[in-house]
């Protein structure tokens, strides 16, 4: 497919992917930081819901219709301190790169910052990256590791026990925890009793 | 029933529906959902209005080298139209910045919240690069596909924003 057409169903995918962040709150701040102070749980309920679908898609796709997998090639020094720098700048940014984004759409200013920052970010690491990132946690990995294979069973099947074992647990949060109570005033994701308690301690 | 005009579609909803974008990455794009990498082809093409031997460099270079990088590009672009169009048929279109802001830190300005989302979006991006994916490419993407590095990746990212979210007041 060409340039242009694959620019023109990137837009049209984003689209669809923008909308469904923004009716899902999970693009919130509120809702980002409140996950990661464990007194939200919408973005676990989007997150675990997007990762059973694309589990079950994968499945079929790769299982029945032989398409290839893209999996990532495992670096574990690379990993693990890249994703906790991500879980730093996620909380301080309250968004990840894609909700950026999707702040901006609904009007966030600080959310130019943070895609700014973003930019900055992933520049200065495109620097570092071939003279000391490379040599230090890239030269080496076991290349692209997948469960399936460690456990030797076929990847639709893994997938598919996955993707059941993630629904059972999203039952479950939802028995303990329904989404709605998440919300908040105004959606934002905050708690009703935030607000109250500034306001009662000024009357009182 | 889901209508344009309501303002939240539960969490479960819109999981689907970002899982099934999974069917057009896979079968007209050649590549799995992500968002991070769209961060150094913009880099890239902006910075090389500035540092023409940019392009050369080999890191960004791979960034704007075929089609599916400027894909990955205008998906971005789309997700803040589409979060946009969203917002304006629900009444929720937002000024300034979260109120979470105040409540949880105390920023009362822009300005100091400006410099703390700038500090962040950096910390973010150099740790996604390093990881070699985000919340998308890593989390949604990986995870789908079994990819242990990308179990690693994820489960740091939620102990260290666990860790750094306890310095903010719950609110």
């Amino acid at each position: 497919m060409d340039f242009l057409l694959l620019a023109l169903l990137g837009a049209a995918m984003g689209l669809a992917f923008g909308i469904a962040l923004e009716k899902g709150r999970v693009f919130e701040p509120g809702m980002i930081v409140g996950q990661m102070q464990l007194r939200n749980f919408t973005m676990l309920k989007m997150f675990l819901a997007a990762t059973a679908t694309s589990l079950v898609v994968l499945a079929i796709l790769n299982g029945v219709f032989g398409v290839g997998l893209h999996p990532k090639a495992t670096y574990y020094g690379a990993n693990l301190m890249g994703g906790l720098l991500m879980g730093v700048g996620m909380v301080l940014a309250g968004a990840c790169p894609g909700t950026a984004a999707a702040q901006i759409g609904v009007g966030y200013k600080d959310a130019w910052f943070t895609v700014l920052g973003g930019i900055v970010g992933a520049v200065a690491y495109g620097y570092l990256e071939p003279g000391f990132i490379q040599p230090m946690l890239l030269a080496e990995g076991p290349g692209r590791l997948r469960l399936d294979s460690l456990i030797g069973l076929p990847f639709w099947a893994t997938a598919l026990a996955i993707a059941a074992v993630l629904v059972l647990g999203l039952v479950a949060l939802e028995r303990w925890r329904p989404w709605r109570a998440d919300l908040g005033q105004n959606h934002e994701g905050l708690s009703a009793s935030a607000d109250a308690a500034p306001t009662a301690a000024r009357t009182a | 029933m889901l209508r344009f005009k309501d303002p939240a579609w539960s969490p479960y909803v819109a999981g689907v529906l970002i899982g099934l974008l999974q069917i057009p990455a896979f079968l007209l794009v050649n590549t799995a959902l992500g968002a991070s990498s769209s961060y150094v082809t913009l880099g890239t093409v902006v910075g090389g209005l500035v540092d023409p031997a940019m392009s050369a460099h080999a890191y960004f270079a791979s960034y704007v080298a075929t089609a599916k990088d400027f894909w990955q590009l205008a998906m971005v672009l789309g997700i803040a139209a589409g979060a946009y169009l969203s917002a304006r048929a629900s009444g929720l279109l937002r000024q300034g910045f979260s109120p979470i802001w105040r409540r949880a830190a105390g920023i009362e300005t822009l300005s100091s919240r400006a410099l703390m989302a700038f500090s962040g979006g950096f910390i973010l991006l150099f740790g996604a690069r390093l990881a070699g994916g985000c919340a998308s490419g890593h989390g949604l993407s990986g995870m789908a596909q079994l990819a242990i590095g990308s179990m690693v990746t994820v489960a740091a990212m939620f102990a260290a924003g666990i860790v750094i979210a306890q310095l903010f007041r719950r609110v």
